[in-house]
């Protein structure tokens, strides 16, 4: 490989800058070493940050044979891509599901509700009688007749004693007792945990005996209030990942409108426009792949070996999105190519249009600029006598600045405006001709 | 009548109504399957499904969750699902839950769901109809590999083939006219158990155009030829010599396959070579693959040409469809490269052309025995396909009076064939012989027949490895010119008003790849006709011998007691 070894320098690997000396090697090197989990996007930035506006209009011809691959002309019985269709009828059970669920909790939501405000009266009693002062609150059962625990049904004697549960009075064994620090139940009383909590700083070792049931209500309960409050960094970042794309997807579909447009030689877009899209969604894409790579490498709790391969699964659906949607963009068409085709449909236009009087037209399809003293030899109209190039001349001066804002959707409708304008005139003058 | 994008309809339904957020999708052995015919892992992700969890796994019940992620459940409405359900909606380990059922669902199980739901964790259940796999646009699948015991309905079978069928029908918005084949008592039953559920649920199949649509129930034994044919398109053949299940084919047996390649996704929606070529013939894969392989050599020869920064850059962007493109030729020249090494170490070219003779050509007793005898001689014939070719001649000259199958036994048994092959002889018989069938399967040399073969024969290019035609291309023919008996295939119930144009064909017994081809032509042939083809499975031999040894277990020999050097013991 003599030729390779004298133009070396070349051969540079884009991700790790090491010199593989020949094609064939750097390609090889790249696929073993380098495969698509890389990040392919910041490779490119990171050597040719500096260069990145031209890069991003050099032609990708390639793409369109990749696009045009697999589409061999022969053809018999093959089949075909399936178009979508609207889903077929679903039947909900959402309202039945929910009115059975309403019945049954009801109940238990009155319970707990019940059992909190026992639980904020205790929370007030003080240490001298407390005992005393919990059971006015709270009717504790009557233990003579019971002589087994309810809950494990071991009998009761004098090593097994009785012991009530504080929140509803049931009797219970030591065993199968449950014992709810206060903080906690501080916490499940007052969710936002304002001041109050040092009030109580005296009895912070302290716990409530209560029994499963009362606990399995207070339990979910707090489920609840910590899901209201809690919101994992990981959705933080997924929120802002999903703003960011639908406001790419909103600039990829207006990179293809503008595309379309310009490929079919109309003339309300430029092709400056299209470029500095592609630079935005280039940008864009640069942003949501960091956010991804954030996602990637938060740290995994080991109880929650899932939410690593929520992780990764994030990363890599985020990764095919960008190199199938973003990066694929067709490049914007040459101005030469653009000439061609704005030539070929003025000739249409012009064969299509013929009743209309040629000089109006030539006039119409000037878009660059006007000066009121070509009107003036033209027509008869004085300039400050007609509000209608005036407004013309405001709505160009719109245009322009809309342009200049990325704002295609307006940079349209003002062009419509523009060109009803235009015909407005064009009427205007055919007019005063006659 | 598009079953692949019926299904993926429900699915684009399904995770946009649950609102933006990180998914994770809960489903059991069969809807993974519904799901996975349709969508790729990456496609899924898209739609911000990241997790999948199987609600029948041994550790489901006890993994840990994560409570920001919503849970979309889409299982089958059975008994043990309702179960698992309800103990995760008791201790739920998401924070959200959107239930979607596949199927027709018990009002009694909706209550004992939401009397479990304690933490209000459900926001939707719903019925989706996607009970069944989606194949092709114009083929679906059961799953069941095996329906019947003794040659009538396996209940779990019979309710199953139901239950699928019916998500088919509302799936498309179809209230058909049933018709069905005659002979077959297994049709009949499915037909009644079909037409029992639309008038129960007449509110479900209220759409508002009904009975513009026909399902037709057949029976596989009326047409046992088919399964037992080697095949020569490019998915028939894939199934036939390397089994596809479930888009997928297991290439781990193939010395020195690399890893990835152990397992290859063929995917009608994914592969877009495949799709091409899907029914083409060998030979024009073989084409087709090289000019694939052509293509990408110069791909990545104008890759090795890296001498500018825009070289390399070029190189970088398109790396994604380059590697995409490479891993597609790599998979397909691997799959087709081990039907061509299947295709010259069996001689599988011989074998056919012996195969579709007897199968398509007039009586020619002596030749076909001959054919038969000199493959059974050739050491490289495989067992199976010798005892295909058996069994192809044991149902021809089933009633033939010099019908020499007894030498035929003799011959095949010096080759010491295993056991189960020579079983295979008599229980196809017994499954599928002339007694079972209503259709004449080899003798219809009928004028219209004659002629055809006639012009045929004059513009002389009909391959000889592909002139069999299965039965199912002519009552498909016979129903698009209005002249399907109604003696052979009677209606169930309503009939109807005017010509149905959308036709449901349903085999009991599996179809195969090769009619799913001969519903395809129909389609193309005949524009104002849209014909969708299902069945329990789809067969290849194997599966369909096995089906045909399920179906006939300890069932006494009534019709093959002459064939007395295979005994059973």
């Amino acid at each position: 490989m003599a030729e390779a070894d004298s133009i070396q320098e070349g051969f540079l690997c884009p991700i790790c800058h090491k010199d593989l000396r020949s094609a064939n090697n750097l390609i090889s090197h790249f696929q073993d070493l380098h495969s698509e989990e890389k990040d392919l996007l910041s490779s490119i930035k990171g050597i040719y940050g500096k260069v990145k506006k031209k890069i991003l209009t050099v032609e990708d011809q390639d793409l369109e044979h990749f696009k045009n691959e697999i589409s061999l002309q022969k053809e018999k019985y093959y089949l075909e891509y399936s178009e979508p269709q609207d889903p077929g009828p679903a039947v909900s059970h959402t309202e039945y599901f929910k009115s059975v669920r309403r019945d049954r909790l009801d109940h238990r939501t009155a319970e707990t509700n019940k059992l909190i405000i026992r639980l904020d009266r205790l929370l007030r009693v003080f240490a001298s009688d407390r005992k005393q002062q919990e059971q006015e609150l709270v009717a504790w059962l009557d233990g003579s007749t019971v002589s087994r625990c309810p809950s494990c049904a071991s009998s009761f004697n004098i090593t097994r004693r009785q012991h009530h549960c504080r929140l509803c009075g049931s009797i219970m064994c030591n065993s199968c007792s449950y014992f709810l620090p206060y903080e906690i139940a501080q916490t499940i009383v007052t969710p936002l945990n304002s001041g109050s909590s040092k009030e109580q700083s005296g009895k912070e070792s302290e716990t409530l005996r209560i029994c499963y049931h009362c606990l399995d209500m207070l339990e979910s309960r707090r489920r609840v209030q910590i899901d209201q409050v809690l919101q994992p960094i990981i959705c933080q970042l997924y929120t802002h990942l999903q703003k960011m794309k639908i406001q790419v997807q909103g600039s990829v579909d207006m990179y293809y409108k503008i595309y379309n447009s310009l490929k079919s030689g109309e003339s309300t877009y430029i092709l400056q426009d299209l470029q500095s899209l592609r630079n935005t969604i280039a940008d864009k894409a640069q942003m949501i792949d960091t956010l991804s790579k954030k996602i990637d490498s938060l740290p995994v709790d080991p109880e929650t070996p899932k939410s690593a391969v929520l992780q990764t699964g994030i990363r890599k659906a985020t990764s095919s999105y960008i190199k199938e949607e973003l990066i694929t963009l067709p490049p914007p068409p040459t101005p030469e190519e653009l000439e061609k085709t704005k030539r070929e449909r003025l000739a249409k236009v012009k064969v299509d249009d013929i009743p209309v009087s040629s000089t109006s037209i030539k006039k119409v399809t000037v878009t660059t600029g006007w000066s009121p003293a070509n009107v003036a030899n033209e027509s008869t109209v004085s300039e400050e006598a007609d509000p209608l190039l005036e407004q013309m001349n405001i709505v160009r001066s719109y245009i322009k600045q809309a342009r200049e804002a990325q704002r295609f959707d307006e940079v349209k409708s003002l062009h419509e405006n523009l060109n009803m304008l235009k015909d407005m005139y064009k009427k205007q003058l055919g007019k005063e001709k006659h | 009548m598009n079953v692949i994008s019926a299904v993926k309809a429900y699915v684009v339904k399904m995770t946009s109504e649950s609102e933006p957020g990180m998914k994770i999708l809960l489903m059991d052995k069969e809807t993974t399957s519904v799901i996975s015919m349709v969508y790729g892992q990456s496609e899924i992700q898209q739609k911000e499904v990241y997790l999948l969890e199987r609600i029948d796994s041994a550790n489901f019940p006890n993994s840990t969750g994560l409570r920001y992620l919503k849970c979309l459940v889409f299982v089958r409405p059975t008994q043990q699902n309702v179960t698992a359900l309800c103990n995760e909606l008791r201790n739920p380990k998401y924070g959200a839950y959107y239930i979607y059922f596949s199927n027709i669902i018990a009002k009694a199980d909706i209550k004992i769901l939401a009397e479990h739901d304690e933490h209000e964790v459900v926001k939707e259940v719903q019925e989706f109809y996607m009970d069944y796999l989606a194949v092709n646009p114009h083929l679906f699948s059961l799953g069941i590999s095996s329906c019947l015991s003794s040659l009538s309905w396996n209940p779990p079978a019979l309710q199953r083939t139901v239950q699928g069928l019916v998500s088919v029908l509302l799936s498309l918005k179809k209230c058909p006219v049933i018709r069905y084949q005659a002979n077959s008592s297994v049709c009949k039953d499915l037909g009644t158990r079909i037409e029992e559920i639309i008038s129960k649920e007449s509110s479900l199949f209220a759409f508002s155009q009904t009975n513009n649509c026909l399902l037709l129930i057949l029976d596989r034994r009326d047409d046992p030829i088919t399964p037992l044919l080697n095949q020569w398109t490019y998915q028939a053949m894939v199934h036939e010599l390397l089994t596809i299940n479930n888009n997928r084919v297991s290439l781990s047996d193939i010395n020195g396959i690399p890893k990835e390649l152990s397992e290859v996704v063929l995917s009608v929606e994914q592969d877009a070579f495949y799709a091409k070529n899907i029914f083409m013939n060998y030979g024009e894969i073989g084409t087709n693959i090289k000019e694939l392989m052509d293509h990408f050599q110069a791909k990545a020869k104008s890759h090795q040409k890296i001498e500018s920064i825009a070289d390399m850059k070029n190189f970088v962007e398109s790396y994604p469809q380059f590697k995409k493109l490479s891993g597609n030729v790599t998979k397909h020249v691997t799959v087709v490269g081990e039907l061509s090494a299947m295709v010259n170490k069996f001689d599988l070219l011989d074998v056919s052309e012996v195969e579709q003779e007897i199968s398509s050509q007039n009586n020619d007793h002596h030749g076909h025995l001959q054919g038969v005898k000199k493959l059974i001689n050739s050491e490289r014939t495989r067992d199976s396909d010798v005892a295909k070719l058996v069994m192809l001649y044991a149902l021809r000259y089933q009633n033939y009076n010099n019908n020499d199958l007894i030498g035929l036994v003799e011959l095949i048994k010096r080759r010491s064939v295993p056991g189960r092959f020579l079983k295979n002889i008599v229980n196809i018989i017994e499954y599928a012989g002339s007694h079972a069938r209503q259709s004449d399967l080899f003798n219809a040399e009928n004028a219209v027949k004659i002629t055809k073969r006639f012009i045929k024969g004059l513009s002389g290019v009909d391959n000889v490895y592909t002139q069999h035609k299965p039965l199912l291309n002519e009552t498909l023919e016979d129903l698009v010119k209005g002249r399907l008996k109604e003696q052979l295939y009677p209606y169930l119930g309503n009939r109807g008003s005017g010509r149905q144009q959308d036709v449901v064909v349903f085999i009991v017994g599996g179809a195969t790849y090769e009619e799913s081809l001969t519903v395809h032509s129909i389609n193309r042939n005949n524009p104002n006709f849209n014909v969708l083809l299902g069945g329990t499975t789809i067969h290849n031999s194997t599966s369909f011998l096995q089906e045909v040894d399920q179906a006939t277990r300890n069932v006494p020999r009534k019709y093959t007691r002459y064939i007395r050097n295979i005994q059973f013991d």
